[in-house]
């Protein structure tokens, strides 16, 4: 989910289109249009008119832009979409690019156009720039997949070879530094090679672009030529090209790009691919290229899905008024997505254009009118229960994380090393206070006591709620397991009163127990019990040990019991 | 106020006080004396006479100070181990005995005494002529004895644990007395004088009239607890009980209570089993398997990252997935499979499947749901405890609640998608009017937000829906359609909680729980 900015007069000026008259758009038609990209307006500063927007789609990324967005507003005001000629032109194009062998192993793929007649604005560049760190970040998976480049095309003298050399065989002045150096060095001093240097980790050769003169343009994915590879406000000539490990990404990515500088006025001229080695597209690749993704599907499927009889008519009229290319035949329709998409992977996702396009707002809301039995789950019956009667025993209920420290969980409570104090452990810590799932509930109720010794005495806390404790026999490694634990804190907080209120509430939830001596390092010796019932410690009561109350800095003493929720519910 | 309120409003020590002046209100009586025919304690006493003096129902006739001598600390200490003057003294004659030299070090030094201590009664000492100060400074005793060390020890032991006035000694130990008394800027003396007040008192006019009032009455005896032993016997019937001022602050107490959070969310609860959906639980630890494979997110997507989820430590993978979920899953993964789809194209990691995670999202729970069996048409929740890889602050919890659900049907569909998109914004935010914006779910298509306008808080994001995409349910073993819903309720809870910090959903502050009401 990016969050791009535009510019509010940018967007206006697109919508418009090449030469044609801006038309002012107010904040109330642009939330509305945002519905058709799937767009949320985060910010807006109304002097500058930039505009922070979120664009939900993640399979979308020709919308991550401003040109994306006004092409699919402009799409639905006009019904369809303008035609692109350089899809369709015939006129073989003089300018080639040729693949070297050895790059099927290493990042096989290369697409690439020209663009003249559009005079980079600041605007224009501020989105060409952007777009191009969306999509290699987030559709590209951070460069792995597919990765950009942005060139003055008047310094590049086709042929150009998409070549594949050693660490220390080429040098050039990459941008962001002053002085010539080879990709080797690049990938250990340049801030982008340290980055990104991981995607070509373990190749002997690297991928290097070059014109006919040898003249460097960039080292994908890492980073271009100073000289070439730097676009300014003021050019009217540009060279795009797009590297990646996945053909379709690659051709795609450079359609997008193709397409939103075509929409600011330029005229794009295509380029062949040359590849030594088979592709799924061919040995010769013309870009930018319409793949023409489509689908027959039933007008049935549509209305069942949308639960609202269209007919095939409405159903074309909304995906061409969307961007499709749409035939009518019988009861079926076949759908091509536009040359700047390829998300449709399934009926489904054509069911909701067809929805976008007409707007939500057209579908008139329907109850589920089936009838279905309503309830809670065994344990959360039994958790409510015992709740309840902990309420009326004059306890306050309590929520806490289930994340927490070892330290809390473990080391206070006297446990390490013991079978109490095993935890479910994070791996990726971010933070040691949220670093493992709490084993047993003591600790929550413990963290209160130690924070409220202004809150007025006697302290009667509960807290019922999921514990993680490792298991080795479980497929999961550990067991969820809800829990109930108590504590009374007050200057003369005592085993036996802890112990009425256990006993009570083994009295109503009808069980029977007993209390065998145990010992169990975060109690008092003596003045601790395993709780058993049916055969099975269920639990555990004792008066604190006077070391954890220290740990936790708590002034008074406690008394505290737990017992397992679900090992009962089962019973029963 | 007239003198039957006053009456009322008295405390029942005052009326035992005013009672014993009684027959005879024109009386004197001393406190003592007073003490002794109410019978109280000398500290109810002088509270009850103090609150009638300050009502003016009391006067003071005459008022007697008597000076009052006992041992202070240092007194106790000098009666057990004697007092420098005796023990300097003593010193100095040991030392004639033997002839010895006696420096005023060697007596510090011995004595264990304080500088200060030695040299006042060497000082007395010498002033009454029992001691000399010779060259080299040492001391000599001259044999003659001193009036000070004298009289010390009598009154050192007539003192010990009593006190006694100060004109019942002769005038030469009153002397000594006012001599080694502690005193303004010398609080080390084994003395202490104080004075004792004896007041005698006697009624004002609206005393006398007070006291006849009572004696009036008859019912003087005045209770402020009704007891079992009044109603047995039926002696309430003769008795007055105290009237309280009810206008008082009522003494806090600390309920039993539900927290107020788990409250809102038991309230959530009931409405949503009131719309006939079936809890669901599921487990804190999860596999990338269910929590994402299943849900068809694919194995790259940005929010399986590192950055995102909480990884498990030990043991690092389940020991296996149940068949036929994963192959079916894989297959939809790399080519769709048997579900229609084209699948993401791309080589599904089932090693990586079986990674352990901590649950990221409720949605997990519904693919259990979908895996085993479920009812059709069948509608389900779960409020489930969700844990994200997330920087926490006033916004972001590590670990928070997520309340979700399933709805299986034949009749559904988009537009029911929408029907209980509307039920929702009615029975859970109490909204009547909504929006529906298009929304991007992974495992949803079509996809929808929940806007309403919420009574207090305005346009507000209520949640997220949609029908799952066949490649989560097919593989599952679901083949009719399936609406999966969201709620993101912790904003409304905020506001019925009065909070402004998501940490404080799950706070450690007692008196705050206490203290919060929970509306809902």
């Amino acid at each position: 989910m990016p969050t791009i900015t535009i510019f509010k007069q940018d967007l206006e000026g697109l919508l418009a289109g090449p030469g044609e008259v801006r038309q002012p758009i107010t904040m109330e038609q642009l939330e509305e249009s945002l519905m058709l990209v799937k767009g949320e307006l985060k910010e807006q500063n109304p002097d500058t008119g930039e505009l922070r927007i979120e664009l939900q789609d993640s399979n979308r990324p020709d919308l991550w832009c401003c040109e994306g967005i006004a092409r699919q507003l402009r799409v639905k005001r006009q019904g369809a979409l303008a035609r692109y000629d350089f899809l369709t032109t015939t006129s073989k194009s003089p300018k080639r690019l040729n693949v070297t062998p050895g790059l099927e192993k290493v990042r096989p793929y290369v697409a690439a156009c020209a663009a003249t007649g559009y005079r980079v604005t600041q605007d224009g560049l501020t989105q060409l720039i952007q777009t191009q760190e969306k999509l290699a970040e987030m559709f590209g998976r951070k460069r792995r997949t597919v990765s950009i480049g942005l060139y003055r095309l008047a310094a590049i003298e086709f042929p150009v070879t998409y070549d594949l050399v050693k660490p220390d065989e080429v040098t050039f002045t990459p941008l962001g530094m002053d002085t010539v150096m080879t990709l080797g060095e690049m990938l250990l001093i340049h801030p982008k090679g340290l980055e990104f240097g991981g995607i070509l980790a373990d190749q002997d050769r690297l991928p290097f672009l070059r014109d006919a003169k040898h003249q460097a343009l960039s080292f994908p994915p890492i980073i271009n030529s100073r000289e070439v590879g730097e676009v300014r406000v003021g050019d009217d000539a540009l060279f795009v090209e797009v590297t990646g490990t996945d053909l379709s990404m690659v051709v795609l990515t450079l359609n997008i790009f193709a397409a939103n500088i075509a929409d600011r006025g330029a005229v794009i001229e295509p380029i062949e691919v040359r590849y030594p080695y088979k592709t799924a597209l061919g040995m010769g690749v013309i870009t930018p290229q319409d793949l023409k993704r489509s689908r027959k599907l039933p007008v049935s499927t549509i209305e069942q899905a949308l639960g609202q009889a269209l007919g095939a008519y409405e159903v074309a009229k909304a995906l061409t008024a969307y961007g499709y290319e749409v035939i009518t035949k019988d009861k079926n329709v076949t759908v091509t997505l536009p040359f700047y998409r390829q998300d449709l992977m399934h009926a489904m996702d054509v069911v909701e254009d067809v929805a976008i396009s007409r707007g939500y707002g057209d579908f008139l809301p329907v109850m589920p009118s089936q009838f279905t039995v309503g309830g809670l789950s065994r344990i959360e019956t039994v958790s409510d229960r015992v709740r309840a009667l902990m309420v009326g025993m004059g306890f306050q209920e309590i929520i806490s994380n289930i994340l927490g420290s070892p330290k809390d969980l473990r080391d206070a409570m006297r446990l390490e090393g013991t079978e109490w104090g095993q935890l479910v452990e994070v791996d990726n810590v971010m933070s040691q206070n949220f670093s493992a799932l709490r084993q047993w509930m003591l600790p929550s109720l413990l963290r209160v006591e130690a924070a409220s010794n202004r809150a007025f005495y006697p302290h009667r806390m509960f807290e019922a709620g999921e514990v993680a404790r490792p298991d080795p026999t479980q497929p999961l490694g550990s067991r969820s397991v809800t829990v109930l634990g108590g504590v009374i804190a007050h200057v003369d907080a005592h085993f036996s009163e802890i112990h009425s209120c256990l006993d009570t509430l083994f009295y109503y939830v009808n069980q029977a127990y007993s209390l065998e001596p145990i010992q169990h390092p975060s109690f008092l010796a003596g003045r601790v019990g395993s709780i058993v019932s049916g055969g099975k410690q269920v639990g555990v009561i004792g008066e604190l040990h006077p070391e954890v109350l220290e740990r936790w800095q708590i002034s008074v003493p406690a008394v505290a019991f737990e017992i397992d929720l679900t090992e009962l519910a089962e019973r029963s | 106020m007239d003198i039957s309120s006053l009456i009322d409003s008295l405390h029942p020590l005052e009326i035992k006080v005013l009672s014993t002046f009684g027959a005879t209100p024109s009386a004197v009586i001393q406190t003592e004396q007073l003490a002794q025919s109410s019978g109280l304690e000398p500290s109810q006493l002088s509270m009850a006479v103090e609150w009638l003096l300050a009502k003016s129902l009391l006067a003071v006739d005459t008022e007697t100070v008597t000076p009052i001598v006992s041992l202070t600390k240092i007194g106790e200490l000098y009666f057990e181990k004697y007092s420098p003057i005796e023990r300097v003294l003593s010193a100095a004659r040991d030392a004639a005995k033997t002839g010895k030299r006696l420096t005023i070090q060697d007596i510090q030094a011995r004595e264990g005494l304080e500088p200060a201590e030695v040299s006042g009664a060497i000082g007395r000492l010498k002033k009454e002529g029992a001691l000399l100060i010779i060259q080299g400074g040492c001391i000599e005793s001259t044999g003659r004895p001193s009036q000070t060390a004298e009289a010390m020890r009598g009154l050192l032991q007539q003192l010990h644990g009593a006190s006694r006035e100060l004109q019942a000694f002769p005038e030469a130990q009153r002397q000594v007395i006012q001599d080694h008394a502690v005193k303004r800027g010398n609080a080390r003396e084994p003395f202490r004088i104080d004075d004792r007040v004896a007041r005698a008192l006697k009624l004002s006019v609206d005393g006398v009239e007070a006291a006849q009032q009572l004696s009036k009455q008859g019912i003087s005896e005045e209770v402020s607890q009704l007891t079992p032993e009044l109603l047995k016997d039926g002696s309430w019937r003769t008795k007055r009980f105290r009237k309280y001022t009810i206008s008082l602050r009522a003494p806090r107490i600390a309920p039993g209570k539900r927290h107020p959070y788990r409250e809102f969310l038991d309230t959530v609860k009931t409405k949503l089993v009131s719309m006939g959906f079936q809890e669901m639980r599921g487990s804190l630890v999860e596999t990338e398997f269910w929590n994402m494979d299943a849900l068809f997110m694919p194995q790259f997507h940005p929010a399986r990252d590192i950055h995102d989820v909480y990884f498990v430590k030990e043991p690092t993978h389940a020991s296996s997935i149940a068949e036929p979920f994963l192959s079916r899953v894989t297959q939809a993964h790399q080519d769709g499979g048997e579900t229609g789809s084209t699948g993401w194209s791309y080589p599904f990691d089932a090693e990586r499947a079986r990674r352990l995670v901590l649950r990221s999202q409720g949605t997990a729970v519904s693919a259990h749901t979908l895996a085993a069996h479920p009812a059709v048409p069948g509608k389900y929740f779960s409020i489930a405890r969700c844990f994200r890889y997330d920087q926490v602050d006033a916004t972001h919890a590590t670990d928070f609640f997520q309340v979700e659900g399933i709805v299986l049907g034949e009749d559904i569909n988009f537009r029911t998608l929408l029907g209980l998109l509307n039920l929702f914004a009615r029975e859970v935010a109490q909204a009547k009017e909504v929006k529906f914006l298009p929304a991007y779910f992974p495992f949803t298509e079509p996809s929808v937000e929940l806007h309403v306008r919420h009574p207090k808080l305005g346009w507000m994001e209520l949640g997220g829906a949609g029908l799952f995409r066949q490649e989560v349910t097919l593989p599952l073993g679901v083949t009719v359609p399936v609406i999966a819903w969201g709620l993101g309720l912790d904003r409304m809870a905020m506001v019925a909680l009065g909070i402004h910090d998501i940490r404080e959903l799950f706070t450690d502050n007692l008196d705050l729980i206490r203290s919060t009401r929970g509306a809902f």
